[in-house]
């Protein structure tokens, strides 16, 4: 392994000690947030209900693209969406509440977990269908190439949406009109219980799922995922490459998710829990996953600004109490506020006129 | 109001031209759009709202999802209704969804323009009355002009609504010719209009099959049977208002429809009649419809499982002349 | 090609450009009807490809599939009383230019949604691959199905699973009304399939020589369970791109590069000119197609229509 002090270097972004401190503090408010959302299903069963993924594992590659963007900007995501709304400043507790089902979510309790969005954040919203919020980002880049503002649109997908023909159309779209729009493809090695060598002729010849963009004759990276600030870099080019006009990039972010791929899915009674990961249920590969626990870009970014002087333990400490109280609080609230009315149901379903 | 008179697909382009004038936030994109700098929207709008696409369905539908999410109004020109059908997911359970999915906080204002019902030889995937596989679809607007008029008046406010509407134009009625206001010309959807009154029996009718109860009401004059002939113009929302209003009047009701039996429109207004105005009927509702079956090609099996002008005379007259037996 | 190769494509060629040609009339004519795509220009890589395939290797083809079906064997009266909606059409009548079926000739289909039949190759190739079958399935399709969504998740699928399968490309530049610079950057079709390691390249579709080449040298490895291959074919359609298109919107070509270029032309020059074929024997080709395709015409008006009940009665097998 390589030694966390050395193998991010802190100086030349001009980031500064207190941005670097913030994108560790989102981390680890990502990380909190998540936890608690998995400990719900033990500590109060059947408040969540349906289906909840988690983005442990990823919040170094979530905190270093979204740290690429600047106001304007935009992104969409997939169902696995916890993080992005907290890197853009969303309230935890309404995103909590939401997923918790409760009038005062983020969406009022209609889109739970899956659907969270934040659109005055830009945060546009995401598809609970594989790939296909892929077009979404990319349209959403066609109409900030139409408004000419040089805002640059995100779009974050998993591996196994790579397969997605909406993966293909869009990107070939978005090269040919140079749309400003950075495909974010957060290979976490696994699509639900599938490697990615089983399903990625790619993958399956040990090759980067990056390789793909030269199919549209689009740059493609690959960054260590686990690496903020490798994360923040690549963006950054990508983002610069997009505002300029020169189109759009892919970039495969190489992360390792920490939980299963989402809860356990029962019919209605049986107490939902978050299952082991993959990686040891389905392959057994407990070595695997031991050293991606060990490479946990958490305490590693931690490790690395506490090295590079950036960070001292008792601010770390203080960041994760911190963390942990809000999320307390997100929880305390979410579990206090009230319910829809079920009327409610039927409101939204179009969207009525602007007065 | 001045009118002029045009065809119904230059009613259709002449309301998005309207629109795309009006409000830049109107974009086009298609197969078959622009693509050529002589293109008349190209030199209107520019190549930056007026985009020829590649055979990307996915993209195009998702692409419009997008750019309505960022605050545009695409119009996506996806020229016959079964392409509609290789992007399935992003028609009916992705713009549909997102504004009450998110609460109310996002908009998805979008128009899908797709042709259906072109029954003149080219078979089984390019014939399709679909619409019925989208009118239960929440979230989505569908609209079935059968006029020029309604043409242009229901495009504009498809443009101007705030969610995604499947606008779908009838390939055979594509050059009638029709009286078509000049400029601004909304249709209100959810507004069902009455084509010709009559007191004895309601024919409901869309697309295509408009112009064909009226030619039956027509023949049913000439022998003293007044059909009234209602036309729903959107059947999502549906105006079933208007058709109960009319049964409880006639007290019989024959609904025709293009598309297969099981998923069409006269399927569901039957049910909604069978429950609201079962007190009103004086005969049991009969449906003109499409035929359970793919478009066969060749031209007489084409004819075969199509409504069509006889087949709707014969069935008012059986419920005129029903006594309590079967229809 | 060796000589009794080039004279089996070359009558295969001339079959189908008789063919297509009438079926132009006929369609001028109103004895065929619907919408009509024809290959005319193109039959160089059908006559290639199908001239090197089993019985029992599979076709698809899309909306432009007359030259696949005729290639691969379909008889030329049956596919003609199809287009004119006979009872004894391949489909009954049902089915028509765009859906011509001939599974006893190992055509197993044309479909009208561009790239629709991609899959339905790749299905059909892992079902001979199962049964341990060394016939392959052949796709043709056109550029413009690279744009679609279902191209890529093919590719990727039959380059993992090594399929034996097929894909070819007739990339004549243009899909429908627009040509190829407007749907994608990548000019190429091999350079779209090369990240994912397909083998295979781009030929002059209208060399029918190097496209006969190309398939001889992509094909046993196909068969052999090595893996797909994709072979690009650059051709190009005299025709506009269904019959009636106004074609405004390419340059016309000239009678004198139309010479240059029409694959038939080219093959009888370099046949004749190598020794493979004597001048004589030429205009037979063309007498031969021709004639056939008029016995073909009187037949098929001898086959009545349908019997208009067929139509529903086959919306389930029974
Ligand atoms: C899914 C789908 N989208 C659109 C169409 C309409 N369409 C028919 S042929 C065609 C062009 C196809 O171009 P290409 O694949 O290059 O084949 P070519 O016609 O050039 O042989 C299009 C867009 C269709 N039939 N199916
Ligand atoms: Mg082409």
């Amino acid at each position: 392994m390589t030694d966390p002090a050395t193998d991010t270097a802190f100086d030349g972004r001009g980031l500064g000690t207190e941005r670097l401190v913030e994108l560790y503090r989102q981390m680890v408010r990502i990380r909190e947030f998540e936890e608690r959302v998995k400990r719900t299903f033990a500590e109060h069963p059947g408040v969540i209900r349906g289906h909840t993924h988690l983005a442990d594992g990823a919040e170094a590659s979530i905190v270093g693209s979204v740290a690429a963007l600047r106001p304007g900007d935009q992104l969409t995501a997939t169902y696995r969406c916890h993080g992005y709304p907290i890197a853009l400043g969303s309230d935890t507790a309404a995103m909590m509440a939401e997923i918790y089902g409760r009038a005062t979510g983020t969406c009022g309790g209609y889109g739970g977990s899956m659907h969270l969005c934040d659109p005055e954040r830009g945060f546009l919203g995401t598809s609970g269908i594989v790939g296909q919020g892929i077009p979404h980002a990319t349209g959403a880049a066609w109409a900030a190439q139409i408004r000419g503002d040089r805002d640059v649109v995100l779009g974050f997908f998993g591996d196994g949406a790579s397969k997605q023909g909406a993966f293909h159309e869009s990107l070939n779209i978005a090269a040919l009109w140079k749309l400003p729009v950075v495909y974010v493809l957060e290979n976490n090695s696994f699509s639900a219980g599938v490697r990615t060598e089983q399903e990625d002729a790619n993958a399956a010849a040990g090759e980067p799922l990056a390789t793909k963009a030269r199919a549209y004759s689009m740059p493609g990276v690959t960054v260590d995922g686990g690496d903020p600030l490798a994360v923040y870099d690549a963006l950054s080019a990508a983002v610069a490459r997009a505002r300029a006009g020169e189109g759009p990039t892919l970039v495969e972010s190489r992360v390792y998710r920490l939980s299963a791929h989402g809860n356990s899915i029962a019919p209605p009674g049986v107490p939902l829990h978050y299952p082991e990961h993959e990686a040891i249920s389905r392959f057994g590969a407990v070595e695997e996953y031991e050293a991606a626990k060990r490479g946990d870009p958490v305490p590693r970014f931690r490790a690395a600004l506490v090295a590079g002087g950036v960070l001292s333990d008792a601010l770390a400490r203080s960041i994760l109490a911190d963390a942990a109280e809000e999320m307390q609080h997100a929880v305390d609230t979410a579990l206090a506020a009230p319910f829809p009315e079920p009327a409610a149901a039927l409101e939204h379903v179009y969207a009525e006129a602007p007065a | 109001m001045s009118t002029h008179e045009t065809t119904y697909i230059g009613a259709v382009m002449e309301a998005i031209d309207l629109e795309m004038a009006r409000d830049e936030r109107v974009l086009l994109l298609g197969q078959s759009v622009g693509g050529r700098p002589d293109d008349p929207f190209v030199q209107r709008y520019g190549e930056n709202r007026v985009r020829v696409t590649p055979i990307s369905e996915t993209a195009e539908i998702g692409m419009a999802v997008g750019a309505a999410l960022a605050g545009m109004r695409p119009v996506v020109d996806a020229t016959m209704a079964e392409f509609l059908l290789v992007a399935m997911d992003q028609v009916v359970n992705e713009g549909n969804r997102f504004h009450h999915m998110s609460g109310g906080r996002v908009r998805v204002p979008m128009v899908l323009k797709a042709g259906y019902g072109f029954t003149a030889g080219w078979a089984g995937q390019h014939t399709g009355s679909i619409y019925g596989m989208f009118m239960g679809v929440p979230g989505l607007k569908v609209a079935l002009p059968s006029t020029p008029a309604d043409a242009k008046g229901l495009m504009a406010s498809a443009i101007r609504d705030d969610n995604p509407v499947l606008f779908l134009h009838h390939y055979l009625l594509t050059l009638d010719r029709g009286e078509v206001p000049d400029g601004e010309h909304l249709v209100p959807f959810g507004q069902a209009v009455i084509r010709r009154p009559g007191a004895d029996v309601t024919l409901v009718a869309t697309g295509w099959t408009v112009p064909m109860a009226l030619a039956a009401a027509a023949t049913l004059a000439a022998d003293g049977i007044e059909a009234e002939v209602i036309d729903p113009r959107t059947i999502a929302p549906l105006d079933t208002a208007t058709v109960l209003a009319s049964v409880r009047r006639t007290g019989r009701l024959v609904l025709v429809d293009q598309a297969t039996r099981h998923a069409s429109v006269s399927a569901v207004l039957a049910a909604e009649v069978a429950e609201a105005g079962f007190d009103a009927l004086r005969a049991p509702i009969v449906q003109v419809t499409g035929l359970d079956a793919g478009i066969a090609y060749s031209r007489p099996m084409e004819e075969h499982v199509l409504p069509d002008e006889a087949k709707v005379v014969a069935a008012v007259r059986r419920v005129v002349e029903y006594s309590g037996t079967r229809v | 090609m060796d000589a009794e190769q080039t004279r089996a494509v070359l009558a295969t060629m001339w079959r189908i450009r008789a063919f297509e040609e009438r079926v132009g009339q006929l369609k001028r004519a109103d004895e065929v009807h619907g919408l009509i795509h024809l290959s005319i220009g193109q039959e160089g890589v059908a006559a290639a490809v199908c001239g090197q395939l089993r019985t029992d290797d599979a076709v698809y083809s899309g909306h432009r599939a007359h030259g696949h079906a005729l290639a691969k064997g379909a008889p030329m009266t049956r596919a003609l009383a199809e287009l004119m909606g006979r009872r004894d059409g391949l489909c009954r009548g049902m089915g028509g230019s765009m859906h011509l079926v001939d599974v006893e000739h190992g055509f197993l289909g044309a479909t009208g949604v561009v790239g629709g039949n991609i899959p339905l190759a790749l299905g059909t190739a892992l079902a001979l691959h199962a049964a341990g079958r060394d016939a392959v399935a052949v796709v043709f399709f056109g550029d413009g199905a690279v744009q679609a969504g279902l191209f890529a998740e093919s590719v990727n699928l039959a380059a993992l699973w090594r399929l034996p399968v097929l894909l070819v490309c007739e990339n004549n530049g243009f899909a429908e009304f627009s040509p190829r610079s407007a749907h994608t950057p990548v000019e190429r079709v091999r350079d779209v399939v090369a990240p994912y390691g397909l083998v295979g390249g781009t030929v002059d579709g209208n060399d029918v020589d190097a496209v006969w080449a190309a398939v001889a040298g992509l094909l046993p490895a196909v068969r052999a369970g090595e893996g797909p291959a994709l072979l690009e074919c650059l051709t190009h359609r005299l025709r506009g791109h269904y019959e009636g298109d106004p074609d405004r919107y390419r340059e016309a070509v000239s009678s004198a590069e139309w010479r240059e270029r029409d694959p038939i032309a080219r093959l009888q020059r370099a046949a004749t000119g190598d020794g493979r074929l004597d001048p004589d024997e030429l205009p037979g080709f063309e007498r031969t197609a021709r004639d056939q395709v008029e016995r073909a015409v009187l037949a098929a008006r001898e086959s009545p229509f349908p019997d208009a009940a067929l139509a529903a009665s086959l919306a389930y097998r029974r």
